[in-house]
């Protein structure tokens, strides 16, 4: 059987155009993408038109705040549309859909940023859809990397799952048991300090190069799920002992080989070895269940390139083992994303009602239908 | 141009009337004095880069200024009726304590 992904084409034009707007967490996105009729495939590439994204900024030590988040996805939204459809020279009406996340995430930012999804559609008499944020990623690393049906490994600052694909779901294989990853290197970050400029986890990459000793840190894997916030404790103590002005005598904080003093940059170093070592380990358990030799990075730690060197080694140990990651402008939440979803979803006649366009904090993988596909 | 301005209406179980909530006098701007950046946030060191951009003379463009003032009239009135359900749950736990000698809640 193979789905017919044009049954709402409109006359006389043989593609499809979709605006998505992303506002889960800190990052405002609006893209335009572009779909040519037919099966999506390598010879059939969706076009990206435009790709504007603006970050909410916090001072060192901060994290943001719900409230000054929404404000900032409130106050940008219309620019940033804007220079969406400048970037990607359309209008409204040459439109199909509006798309927007619809979850998960940060309640007040998702609800500012559906407000203006709604007052677009109302404006330009646009269907609205409805995307679940994870699949978002997904979607939009397939479509650029290439891959077929890999083990995907979800990596952000709210979320870690593992995810396979099987009957019309994203399944979820494994998943943190607690805090995710990008949150625990940003509380990290805090701890130490560390600019969130342009990115909390871009800093700890670039101090993690210059890091010279491995400090120990708990290792937490049970089965398939991880734990982080144990790491993150212990880190805590560590980085409160080394800047304390009265330092106490923590035999952790010293190199057990050469005597010398840990710094942020060997914390910074470790906790990056031992996160990273933990995810490695669980996607490769993952790929043995489902018999895939294929693992796609997505997400905004996605983006890290230690993460991805890794992740590699192990790959290509496995026999026609292939990784796939994508760089910034699609690993770090941007609104293409939700549009190429979204786009997806309304060629198979998912769409929205008003009423049924409400934010969800919660939205697991695992509930999208994903009948655009049958494989 | 045409003038829109916004009226906010409030039901609740203790108001017997329906409350309306205007847009006030003005001059309405974009600038809402609730809608300001957190202090937290300036104290650490922020800036505010996410001002919004005034409002234009268009009928829409007034009507977004009109939108801010009805927002923060809406805010002032909705956090005055939390800060009053509060008082009187303080009172009423106050009243519990001394009138039945123990919190029930402390009894589970």
């Amino acid at each position: 059987m193979t789905v017919d992904l044009d049954k709402r084409l409109r006359p006389g034009r043989d593609y499809y155009l979709a605006l998505g707007l992303e506002g889960s967490a800190n990052k405002l996105g609006v893209g335009i993408i572009r779909h040519g009729v037919g099966e999506p495939g390598p010879h059939n590439s969706a076009q990206v038109l435009s790709n504007v994204r603006d970050t909410y900024i916090t001072p060192p030590g901060e994290g943001f705040l719900p409230r000054d988040t929404a404000r900032h996805h409130r106050h940008w939204v219309v620019r940033i549309i804007k220079r969406a459809l400048a970037d990607a020279g359309v209008c409204g009406r040459d439109l199909d859909c509006i798309c927007f996340t619809q979850g998960p995430g940060m309640g007040a930012p998702l609800q500012s940023v559906v407000i203006a999804a709604r007052t677009l559609a109302q404006l330009w008499n646009l269907p609205l859809v409805g995307v679940n944020h994870c699949v978002g990623h997904i979607e939009m690393g397939r479509e650029i990397t290439g891959a077929q049906n890999p083990v995907v490994l979800y990596v952000s600052g709210g979320n870690t799952q593992i995810i396979a694909y099987s009957r019309q779901r994203y399944r979820i294989f494994g998943e943190t048991l607690d805090i995710a990853i990008g949150n625990c290197l940003d509380r990290f970050a805090r701890v130490l300090k560390i600019s969130n400029d342009p990115a909390p986890g871009y800093n700890i990459e670039q101090m993690a190069k210059k890091g010279r000793h491995l400090v120990e840190l708990p290792y937490t894997v049970k089965g398939m799920d991880i734990s982080m916030s144990g790491i993150l404790q212990y880190v805590d103590v560590l980085a409160k002992d080394m800047f304390s002005s009265t330092p106490k005598k923590n035999k952790n904080l010293v190199d057990q080989e050469s005597g010398e003093l840990i710094t942020p940059e060997d914390l910074c170093f470790s906790l990056q070895e031992s996160l990273y070592s933990m995810l490695v380990e669980i996607t490769e358990r993952a790929m043995a269940h489902v018999q895939s030799n294929q693992v796609l990075i997505v997400g905004g730690v996605g983006s890290n390139e230690r993460l991805q060197e890794m992740m590699e080694l192990m790959v290509n140990d496995r026999k026609n083992g292939s990784i796939h990651a994508t760089d910034e402008r699609f690993c770090i939440d941007n609104g293409i994303m939700i549009a190429h979803a979204g786009l997806l979803s309304y060629r198979m006649g998912q769409t929205k009602e008003l009423k049924d366009t409400v934010c969800t904090q919660r939205f697991r993988t695992d509930e999208v239908w994903v009948n655009w596909r049958d494989d | 141009m045409v003038d829109l301005t916004p009226i906010a209406k409030y039901r609740a179980p203790d108001f017997t009337n329906e409350h309306e909530i205007g847009v006030g006098d003005g001059p309405h701007t974009t600038d809402g004095k609730t809608t300001q950046i957190s202090d937290v946030v300036i104290k650490a060191g922020g800036q505010d880069r996410d001002r919004p951009t005034e409002a234009s003379n268009s009928s829409l463009g007034q009507l977004r200024a009109k939108l801010t003032s009805l927002q923060d009239n809406i805010n002032i009135f909705l956090t005055e009726r939390m800060k009053y359900a509060k008082e009187q749950d303080s009172k009423d736990i106050e009243r519990r304590i001394l009138d039945d000698g123990v919190d029930e809640d402390e009894s589970d």
